[in-house]
């Protein structure tokens, strides 16, 4: 009976010790959120291009030095419904300057475009692999200004995957979503197919920190093939692919902050851009 | 391996007294080994049809090792029920591999033996394995007052008063977490004791999941911790196990059987009534979640906990890691344990017999709760376990209808592997929602 005692006292260590393991990384991914918790994440973030490629991808600077810059602020939310449904929420505002050399500065500032979603959490592979579908609403916030974005509304139909796995005494995961976005009114569309793929690991068995690197891009058809900006969300007809670095840094189990850095890789009639962003994360229990 | 073994011992010892250490390693060297490794072709251990092995035998003496290699396939009562053997020849510093196929054999587990003999070498190595285990049933049915006699157990406890008495004890506090000492009446009036650990957060309105631990066979359940902000856990001393002998306080071997002539003064039944009043507890506070309880425990922990979340429908999860007496009839030939101390208790009664036995024991039979399990369960089993043997548990298993999920250790006795304790915190965090 010696065997019964010692099984059983090791089993109950072994319970205690991991059902710990949680996930802890940054939002939008195919992971479930926990029913009555909320996740408010305010963000900025910084664009500069000072040079584009062109509709067949050729690489050149923009005239007479010009560049384009845009400082960002987006305030991100989602709370978790019941076990399967999530609402989820975006309104980003941003300050868009394009100068040249010996010409006057050109600026636009103002609300975008807001997203409203609900996501569902579809399925599980041995409670490792996630998968959640999510509908979002996109509503802009200004009237005819072709800086902030198409003034259209639009919807989108997005495929989430996560997981996450243990690599010896830290954890690793990944996110990886697929979304068609339809633009309405009018006959130019655009449709859009914008995907990224997220791959992290902790640095530490606390989840203290955490780094990550994302590959991500957009593919956007329309039958208006005109060049308005730098910005990706100003043209219609474009392509892009970005890398990007993150640095998680959680706080206590309520606050993270992340950095990130990002470069555009490869891309056709947008900006070759340069995107940094701070990002703090509060998520708060309400049951 | 013994025999090879003892060969070694003999002959270093003999070397040791005429040549000295460095000369016995030299002629060690010298002599090599035979080594063997079985492997089956099934990474739990079932088959659907036919099962398979390969058995590798490697020599590293210089001369060639000739005898034969066997098999002995039986059942997990020890019946015959197959056997072969095959000539081998292994090469000085060689090696071979044999493949073994056993066709024909019926749904069920079975234990196997292979055995080498050659010149130097004898050695047996035993597994288990089952076939098609999802047809496994079992030939005895449960009493047809089954579901009353667990009915009255509970109108019984109600009955009594739980006066629950909550001391904190703030020096036993660590990992974040409080702990408190709960004592409460249970059926019959005994006092039974528990401890409770609960994450201190500053959230107000925070609700704990609970994981509700119970005991093994005379395992004595202190306070548990862990750093699981989402979690509290509350372990119960049954009625005669650690901190709650204050009436019932026997010998290890005599507890099993206590009271075992009389169905309603069996000491499981107070066992189980006893968790069932933990649960009570757990529900009689306002920090707790009531409706995300897991009661989980290995061995008798095991069966307390298929019982417990069978009769109580409060429990949410149910996680029973190599459950005892589960097809209690068909154990009788297979274990030792607890036949060796039933048998004794009968001889010390006379007008109680083996069948009187039985006949109680199927109100305590794991299996027969099993139907009755409603709520998310996950079992554990190991395929060489002499108190669990898979059969019966796999006669559990196949019993319950609600979502439900069996991790086989292959190579394990009366144990689980971490995997087991990695899936049931996943399979819980899912249920409860605790992303």
């Amino acid at each position: 009976m010696r065997l019964l005692k010692t099984f059983t006292k090791t089993a109950f260590l072994a319970i205690i010790f991991l059902i710990t393991s949680k996930n802890n990384s940054f939002a939008d991914g195919g992971f479930p959120v926990r029913p009555g918790r909320l996740l408010i994440s305010p963000s900025v973030s910084y664009f500069f291009a000072n040079s584009q490629w062109d509709s067949t991808g050729v690489k050149r600077p923009f005239a007479n030095g010009g560049k384009y810059t845009s400082i960002g602020g987006t305030l991100y939310a989602e709370y978790g419904i019941s076990r399967r449904f999530a609402a989820v929420a975006s309104l980003p505002f941003v300050y868009n300057q394009y100068s040249q050399n010996n010409t006057k500065t050109a600026t636009s500032s103002g609300l975008t475009d807001l997203e409203t979603g609900i996501r569902y959490y579809l399925a599980n592979i041995d409670f490792i692999y996630y998968f959640s579908l999510q509908g979002t609403a996109i509503t802009p916030m200004y009237n005819n200004n072709a800086s902030l974005g198409y003034g259209k509304e639009g919807g989108e139909l997005k495929l989430a995957f996560s997981g996450s796995a243990p690599i010896g005494n830290l954890s690793a995961y990944f996110n990886a979503a697929d979304g068609v976005r339809q633009y309405f009114g009018g006959n130019n569309g655009p449709i859009q197919n914008r995907w990224n793929a997220t791959f992290g690991l902790s640095l530490d068995e606390e989840f203290e920190n955490q780094v990550s690197a994302t590959l991500s891009g957009i593919n956007s058809w329309s039958t208006d093939k005109s060049f308005v900006s730098a910005l990706p969300e100003t043209n219609k007809n474009f392509s892009f692919i970005q890398a990007s670095l993150s640095y998680g840094h959680s706080f206590s189990h309520e606050i993270s902050l992340f950095l990130t850095g990002g470069e555009f890789l490869t891309g056709k009639n947008t900006g070759v851009g340069t995107t940094f962003s701070l990002a703090f994360i509060y998520r708060l229990d309400y049951r | 391996m013994i025999n090879a073994f003892t060969k070694n011992i003999v002959l270093v010892c003999c070397l040791f007294a005429l040549s000295g250490l460095q000369q016995v390693f030299a002629q060690d060297e010298k002599n090599g080994e035979v080594t063997t490794v079985l492997t089956p072709h099934s990474s739990d251990g079932i088959f659907s049809s036919t099962a398979s092995f390969t058995f590798a035998v490697n020599n590293t003496y210089k001369n060639a090792e000739s005898g034969k290699i066997s098999y002995l396939v039986t059942t997990e009562a020890n019946k015959k029920v197959r056997a072969d053997s095959i000539r081998v020849k292994i090469a000085g510093n060689g090696s071979g591999r044999y493949d073994f196929e056993i066709p024909g054999l019926k749904p069920g587990f079975y234990k196997i033996n292979f055995m080498i003999n050659v010149a130097d070498y004898d050695d047996t190595t035993r597994k288990a394995f089952g076939i098609r285990p999802t047809e496994i049933l079992s030939t005895h049915g449960k009493p047809a007052d089954f579901e009353s006699f667990w009915h009255q157990a509970k109108l019984e406890l109600d009955k009594i008063k739980p006066e629950y008495k909550i001391t904190e004890l703030p020096d036993s506090a660590k990992d974040n977490r409080r702990v408190f000492k709960v004592e409460m009446k249970s059926l019959d009036g005994l006092v039974i004791r528990g401890f409770l650990t609960e994450p201190v957060t500053k959230n107000k309105n925070k609700k704990f999941a609970v994981l509700l631990g119970l005991p093994g066979y005379q395992v004595t359940l202190g306070p548990m911790f862990g750093t699981d902000p989402d979690i509290a856990i509350f372990t119960i001393n049954i009625r005669g196990s650690g901190y709650s002998r204050d009436v019932i306080n026997v010998r290890r071997e005599s507890y099993i059987v206590l009271n075992l002539e009389d169905k309603n003064r069996y000491i499981l039944r107070g066992a189980v009534m006893d968790c069932v009043r933990a649960v009570d507890f757990i529900c009689s506070r306002p920090e707790l979640r009531h409706d995300n309880i897991i009661a989980a425990g290995g061995s008798l922990g095991g069966f307390l906990s298929v019982a417990t979340s069978s009769i109580d429908k409060r429990i949410s999860f149910c996680s029973a890691a190599n459950p005892i007496l589960s097809d209690i009839r068909n154990l009788v030939n297979e274990v030792d344990w607890p036949f060796i101390d039933i048998r004794q208790y009968i001889k010390t009664r006379p007008d109680l017999t083996m069948e009187k036995v039985l006949d109680n024991l199927d109100y305590f039979d794991a299996k027969n709760f099993a139907t009755n399990l409603e709520c998310p369960t996950l079992i554990g089993m190991g395929l060489v376990d002499p108190i669990a043997p898979p059969n019966n548990v796999y006669t559990l298993y196949n019993g319950i209808r609600c979502p439900k999920h069996l991790i086989i250790f292959r190579d394990l006795g009366h144990e689980i592997g971490k995997s087991y304790n990695v899936y049931e915190g996943r399979w819980m965090r899912d249920t409860f929602a605790l992303f």
